[in-house]
């Protein structure tokens, strides 16, 4: 009989086939994320001559400080529109490929593709398109009477992070959209076709609820997306500006830290996302034990 | 309420090598339950779902009453369905699955809560009104979706199969609450099934459909009793009647040498022979032309299977039937199918057969 069970010869052997993998949690992940932690309580001075232990003195004076807030503003705003526009315009195509699935691959594999692309090359991409010089969606946009510049126009700049930001993100969604739809048993719509509900209404009142797990799964998924994964999206396109224009959290660690070398005060914005995540995948897993809850 | 009419429906499906549906006519009365018998992929859901307007109709027309309903959609054809998995709304309540369609249609309230009552009571799914679903049993369910099409009060029921999915003991029950449900409502159905029994049980007309065409439409005792072809007397009856290949010679059937039957008036020549196998006369024979295999006991009768000559037979006797390894086997005239050996349509053989009877209920 076989069982699961492996047994290996020497004892050390399974230790060492699970070291690498320990070791690059620990070095890339617990380390730092200790090494943060610790950080968030110092204050330092920028040439690390001198550090002094200030406890919660960093989290106090970061809600003190309007600009924390307004990036935190900045960070809702940027997540609940790129979210938004990234699962809509992911549904829209997974609904209809849905419609016919069988001649769909082609099509499927050009939606796919965005996901395949860096992130800083998606930013590149559409700072080049919205370039206020030679852009060609400015010169689209100049032709209908809107002066576009995202350099000046902080609203501009937030459009065009949103989008490319969202234009990355629907390739996944997208996936998972399909095949969210796909386990929706066909007769429940022909059901609901012949109890007299168009395919609008048949839409909302019957395949959207039972779509609702995903739809949850890929909520989580997309605001972690839109929180951390965005960096280089929007380092490549607007940098955080003009201004703190588009300056989400992640990127005011960055620009704090690594620019502003105030040490202890990105270290302990990082902590603050770094607990940001752990609450979300928390609500995720809870919930994704009670999914089929329809 | 309404009758159905099928004329020369066809369906071929994009990229299929054959039709589905190959020209069916079929003219169903107002009120009558209809069965579409056959087995796995002969087109009956396909000839059910172009009723239902989930299929287009590739060629023919469909009407139903008056109307011809080729270009409608399913929802103005005033038919309800009875899917095979159910097809219950899994996020909404029993009731809301009931009232689903007939608030989509604009009904008032106080209408629906009654003809929901009304349905729940009959079909005894009251007390469930208000579980979802997934908190019901099989049978259940199954109830649940009869009475989200009886609430519609449509001009007919169409049925996929609707008890393929319970186990044998509720399927039987629901298959008795079904034929008692369409002699209370007296809607017209048609209900699609691969199960004989059912269609025999259920049907007031049934048709047999092979390949996408209609091999034989009638009253079931009808087509029990005077099968037009091979296919429908293989088809109907269990267990199935025997079809063996015999000769007709000197007005008698001649199988392996022996003479199964007596005076006939059939064209000699090679023919199959039906045998219904509780048609079969046995008696222990030495020296008989029918050799015992094997018996199988079904409680009240006794399946007996053996050979004649080189061919199988299988005779289905009453327990008192005396048995021994070698028997004489024959056959009333009358009980005896002829058909065409190579082409499988029925043979006249110049007897009178009996027309089926309907049942008499006395004192009724
Ligand atoms: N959507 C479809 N596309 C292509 N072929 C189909 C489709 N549905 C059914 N068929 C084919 O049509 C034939 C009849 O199918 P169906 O009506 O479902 O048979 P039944 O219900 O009698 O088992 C089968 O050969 C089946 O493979
Ligand atoms: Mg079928």
């Amino acid at each position: 009989m076989q069982t699961k069970r492996t047994t290996f010869r020497s004892w050390w052997l399974p230790y060492l086939l699970v070291a690498p993998q320990l070791a690059i949690t620990l070095v890339f992940f617990i380390w730092p994320a200790g090494q943060a932690v610790y950080q968030s309580f110092l204050r330092e001075d920028p040439f690390g001559l001198s550090t002094t232990w200030v406890g919660l003195r960093n989290y106090i004076r970061l809600f003190d400080s309007a600009e924390y807030l307004a990036s935190f503003e900045t960070t809702v705003i940027f997540t609940v529109c790129t979210a938004t526009l990234s699962m809509g315009l992911s549904l829209l195509l997974a609904v209809a490929v849905d419609r016919m699935i069988r001649t769909a691959s082609v099509y499927t594999t050009l939606v796919v593709w965005p996901y395949a692309v860096a992130p800083a090359i998606a930013g590149i991409l559409w700072w080049f398109m919205f370039n206020p010089s030679f852009g060609i969606l400015t010169y689209v946009l100049e032709m209908v009477g809107y002066d576009w510049n995202h350099r000046l126009n902080g609203e501009d700049a937030m459009t065009l992070v949103v989008l490319a930001s969202a234009w990355k993100q629907i390739s996944y969604n997208f996936l998972f959209f399909v095949a969210g739809l796909q386990s929706i048993p066909m007769s429940l719509r022909e059901a609901a076709a012949i109890d007299g509900a168009g395919p609008v209404k048949r839409f909302f009142t019957v395949v959207f609820p039972l779509l609702s797990p995903t739809t949850f799964f890929l909520l989580v998924v997309n605001i972690n997306y839109t929180m951390f994964d965005t960096f280089s999206t929007i380092d490549a396109s607007t940098a955080g500006g003009p201004g703190q224009a588009t300056t989400i959290l992640v990127y005011k660690v960055y620009e704090d830290g690594v620019k502003g070398l105030n040490l202890g005060s990105s270290a302990a914005q990082s902590v603050i996302l770094m607990s940001i995540v752990i609450a979300l995948t928390f609500i995720q897993f809870r919930f994704i034990e009670r999914r089929v809850q329809y | 309420m309404a009758g159905i009419k099928l004329s020369a429906v066809k369906k071929i499906y994009p990229g299929a090598a054959e039709p589905a549906v190959k020209g069916v006519d079929l003219d169903i009365q107002d009120g009558e339950f209809v069965v579409l018998v056959g087995p796995s992929g002969c087109g009956k859901s396909t000839l059910l779902r172009m009723i239902a307007g989930l299929e287009t109709v590739s060629d023919g027309e469909i009407a139903i009453g008056d109307k011809v309903v080729n270009q409608m959609e399913p929802a103005e054809r005033d038919i309800a369905m009875v899917f095979q998995n159910y097809a219950l709304y899994p996020h909404m309540s029993v009731r809301q699955n009931m009232s689903y369609g007939l608030k989509n249609r604009k009904m008032p309230k106080a209408e629906i809560a009654r003809r929901i009552d009304e349905a729940a009571a009959v079909l005894e799914i009251t007390p469930y009104l208000d579980r979802k679903p997934r908190a019901l049993s099989g049978g259940q369910r199954q109830r649940v979706a009869m009475g989200r099409a009886i609430v519609r009060d449509p001009a007919a029921f169409l049925f996929d199969e609707p008890l393929s999915n319970l186990d044998a003991k509720l399927r039987l029950h629901m298959r008795g609450e079904i034929k008692q449900l369409h002699q209370r409502l007296k809607t017209t159905s048609v209900y699609v099934t691969h199960d004989q029994l059912e269609a025999m049980t259920l049907a007031d007309r049934l048709v047999v459909l092979n390949h996408g065409r209609i091999e034989q439409v009638g009253r079931p005792l009808d087509l029990y009793r005077r099968p037009a072809s091979t296919f429908v007397a293989g088809f109907l009856g269990a267990p199935a009647m025997n079809l063996i290949e015999a000769e007709v010679s000197g007005g008698a059937l001649m199988l392996a040498g022996t003479a199964l039957a007596r005076g006939l008036q059939a064209e000699a020549g090679r023919v199959t022979a039906g045998i219904r196998p509780e048609a079969l006369r046995l008696r222990p024979a030495p020296g008989g032309n029918f050799r015992l295999d094997y018996v199988e006991e079904l409680g009240g009768s006794r399946i007996v299977h053996g050979h004649i000559g080189a061919q199988r037979i299988i005779a289905q006797t009453d327990l008192a039937q005396e048995l021994s390894a070698e028997m004489h086997a024959e056959l009333p005239l009358e009980e005896l199918h002829l058909f065409h050996a190579t082409e499988g349509h029925r043979l006249s053989m110049g007897v009178s057969q009996p027309a089926a009877a309907d049942p008499q209920l006395v004192g009724a």
